[in-house]
């Protein structure tokens, strides 16, 4: 009798966990203007689905990242839905700590960008899907259209035109800087260099894993890269977003060789910005091989673990239908990662950068696919600046960071 | 037979002893242990390698750099913080009129928080509307690359830090040189000695602990600079003026690198300890004269 009460009472505490993990959803993502999106997107899913409980956590960059790894990493079930940075997917995925998502039924429809779905499978490009791109960050670059024409300048196509118009417009107009970037070392200066090394047609690391940097290409790239500072403003070496976003909003600059889609809509803002609709945004220029602008994708995943794996699911191919994407970038200006939300009238009537972003997403390429990443671009970071501030010859200063990277790789 | 006398001691500082040996003795052991192994947590999957990483540091110019700089600093540091509060003390200790409002002038950056404090500087610190520059551009003088010259920023650090512990100084020798009697003075007066010879030969001999104390307290403090760079520069420009509390903290927090983190903070324990030994030995010395 006994052994019957307890099979009952086990059995009924199953179920009530089941049907409880069933009616509950939580989700953890990011803070600031990502979670404005992720809100917006489970205030509409909240209407289709009045009874679900749905849980929304907002964590900052470093925290988003901790949690999720701790709660994966010891399978506590603590997520059904998580929201994750294209850099730490290959870590996620090559350790089994997401569903696989064509097992949960839906797949992925063409629609969505080729880069930003390529980064979402392991492995890359090919193999499994564990994730759904979510938030179509890339990085653009952004010039005045009105100081071009008035020099008889054309958008640049190559980053050499880049240092061309730069010389120009600092010597023949005061006030105004030939180009910025953001100078600060790590995750900045990488971000400012990578396009231009990628479209000099070299890398950090290559398919194996193996450090690059020491290439004849690299150098190249990374003297043209120090050339800009000749026109750059005085102090450049400490500029981060804020003093980039300054330069470009007061009019004090030619270009930008970095813009974030989030940082656009305050160029045409008249109360913000001193020279509403004279910036041009267009995808980054080229060199010996195509533009390369650097992705910086978000994607939704289910976590292996998750107790409620299909209503994450669920969820995840809602907020990313073309209909929601649609309503999300209206009203919050998360970048789509449909191709077809981009070409959207009234998407592009309200920014009207979208077609060069939808250009720039198709040819972005993706951070290298390793899960030492982020210490790998702390120590391209450092002699970056090391050679940006004089104190090593940019020849040298590869040659040490491949061989610091190389080492980091294998230990 | 026993003598309860005699373990009375023992038993009054074994609370102290215990909290001393887990806070202390436990994580440096364990520190100096992990410096001998790789590994990106404890001792779990770790791969012991010897002193490779000792030999890692002492050829990372990083490691070189942050040693140097953690160096200059403590040194630059304390002597500027020491030296003006002597100048400080010495002016206030007599009276004069308004010396109520202008004591708790001077002490008032020590009482800003530290983020407070560079966010101050940050902003007088600025090459184009920056505070001090705009000074140096109405005296006709050129402007200053504050932070982002590399021989200049690790100067400009030093600053802040003597415009915010001068304070405390100040109050230790204000302090001392209030506790020297006034005898001692009139003395000296009698004699007819000058004020020069009256402060070498009599108040700085008299103020020494109390400069020694000032100069342990602050070159302790200097050494572990960690938010005021952090919040200033990052440690650059370049490597320019990167601590070793910011390496240490590269090396464990953001790379995970916990063997060789462990390793540069077994030198830091090194270079703090050949420092404290000196002041170690002094205090001694005056022991014995007890």
């Amino acid at each position: 009798m006994r052994v019957l009460t307890a099979g009952a009472l086990a059995g009924a505490l199953i179920l009530s966990v089941s049907a409880q993990a069933a009616d509950k959803l939580v989700i953890a993502g990011r803070d600031g203007g990502f979670a404005q999106a992720l809100a917006k997107a489970v205030d509409l899913y909240k209407a289709k689905h009045p009874d679900l409980q749905i849980e929304r956590l907002e964590l900052p960059y470093g925290g988003l990242y901790e949690k999720a790894v701790i709660s994966l990493r010891e399978k506590a079930g603590a997520y059904d839905v998580l929201m994750i940075d294209d850099t730490w997917s290959v870590e996620f995925m090559s350790n089994g700590w997401l569903a696989d998502l064509d097992k949960l039924g839906g797949g992925i429809d063409a629609d969505f960008i080729k880069p930003t779905v390529d980064v979402a499978r392991f492995p890359v490009g090919s193999g499994t899907l564990y994730a759904i791109p979510f938030v179509g960050n890339v990085e653009l670059f952004a010039y005045r259209k009105d100081l071009f024409d008035k020099y008889g300048l054309a958008r640049p196509a190559k980053w050499t035109d880049v240092v061309t118009a730069a010389k120009t417009i600092s010597e023949k107009e005061t006030g105004v800087s030939g180009v910025v970037y953001r100078g600060t070392k790590g995750n900045p200066i990488v971000t400012g260099f990578l396009p231009i090394l990628w479209a000099h047609g070299a890398d950090v690391v290559d398919g194996k894993g193996q450090a690059i940097l020491n290439s004849p290409d690299a150098l190249k790239a990374l003297e043209l890269f120090l050339s800009l500072k000749a026109y750059a403003p005085k102090g450049v070496e400490t500029y981060n977003a804020s003093e980039v976003r300054d330069a470009l909003m007061q009019g004090t600059t030619a270009m930008s060789i970095e813009l974030w889609p989030s940082w656009a809509p305050s160029l045409d803002d008249p109360a913000k910005s001193k020279v509403p609709g004279k910036v041009e945004v267009i995808a980054a220029p080229g060199q010996v091989k195509g533009p390369a602008p650097m992705l910086g994708s978000w994607l939704l995943a289910v976590p292996a673990d998750a107790p409620n794996a299909k209503g994450g699911r669920d969820f995840i191919d809602f907020v990313t239908s073309k209909e929601m994407q649609k309503a999300i970038a209206i009203d919050t200006g998360n970048p789509p990662t449909r191709a077809s939300v981009y070409k959207d009238a009234d998407v592009v009537a309200k920014y009207r950068w979208y077609p060069a972003q939808l250009e720039a997403l198709m040819t972005a390429v993706a951070r290298p696919r390793i899960t030492q990443w982020s210490k790998v671009e702390t120590i391209l970071g450092d002699y970056l600046q090391l050679a940006l501030v004089g104190q090593m010859k940019p020849k040298e200063a590869l040659e040490e960071a491949n061989a610091q990277i190389d080492r980091a790789l294998k230990r | 037979m026993h003598n309860p006398s005699r373990s009375v001691p023992f038993v009054l500082l074994t609370p102290a002893l215990l909290l001393f040996a887990a806070l202390t003795l436990y994580p440096l052991a364990r520190g100096i242990l992990l410096s001998f192994f790789v590994t990106d947590y404890g001792f779990a999957g770790a791969r012991f390698i010897g002193l490779e990483n000792y030999a890692d540091l002492l050829g990372d110019r990083f490691f070189q750099r942050a040693s140097w700089n953690t160096v200059a600093f403590t040194l630059l540091a304390t002597a500027g913080e020491v030296g003006l509060g002597l100048m400080l003390a010495l002016m206030v200790n007599r009276r004069f009129p308004g010396r109520w409002i202008v004591i708790p002038s001077l002490v008032a950056p020590f009482v800003l928080s530290t983020m407070v404090v560079t966010a101050i500087w940050r902003a007088w610190f600025h090459f184009d509307f920056g505070f001090l520059n705009n000074l140096l551009r109405a005296a006709a003088l050129p402007p200053v690359e504050w932070l982002f010259d590399p021989n200049i920023a690790l100067l400009s650090i030093v600053l802040v830090d003597v415009w915010q512990t001068t304070p405390l100084t100040f109050l230790i020798l204000l302090a001392g040189l209030q506790a020297i009697p006034l005898e001692v003075y009139e003395a000296a007066r009698l004699d007819g000695a000058s004020p020069r010879r009256m402060f070498l030969d009599m108040i700085l001999p008299l103020l020494m602990p109390h400069i020694f104390l000032a100069a342990l307290l602050r070159s302790i403090d200097s050494f572990k600079i960690f938010d005021k760079v952090y919040a200033l520069t990052g440690g650059g420009p370049g490597n320019a003026t990167e601590t070793l509390s910011m390496y240490v903290y590269r090396l464990g927090f953001r790379f995970f690198d916990i063997g060789l983190a462990s390793a540069a903070a077994v030198v830091m324990i090194v270079i703090a300890g050949a420092l404290a030994a000196v002041y170690a030995a002094r205090i001694i010395k005056g022991a014995d004269h007890v």
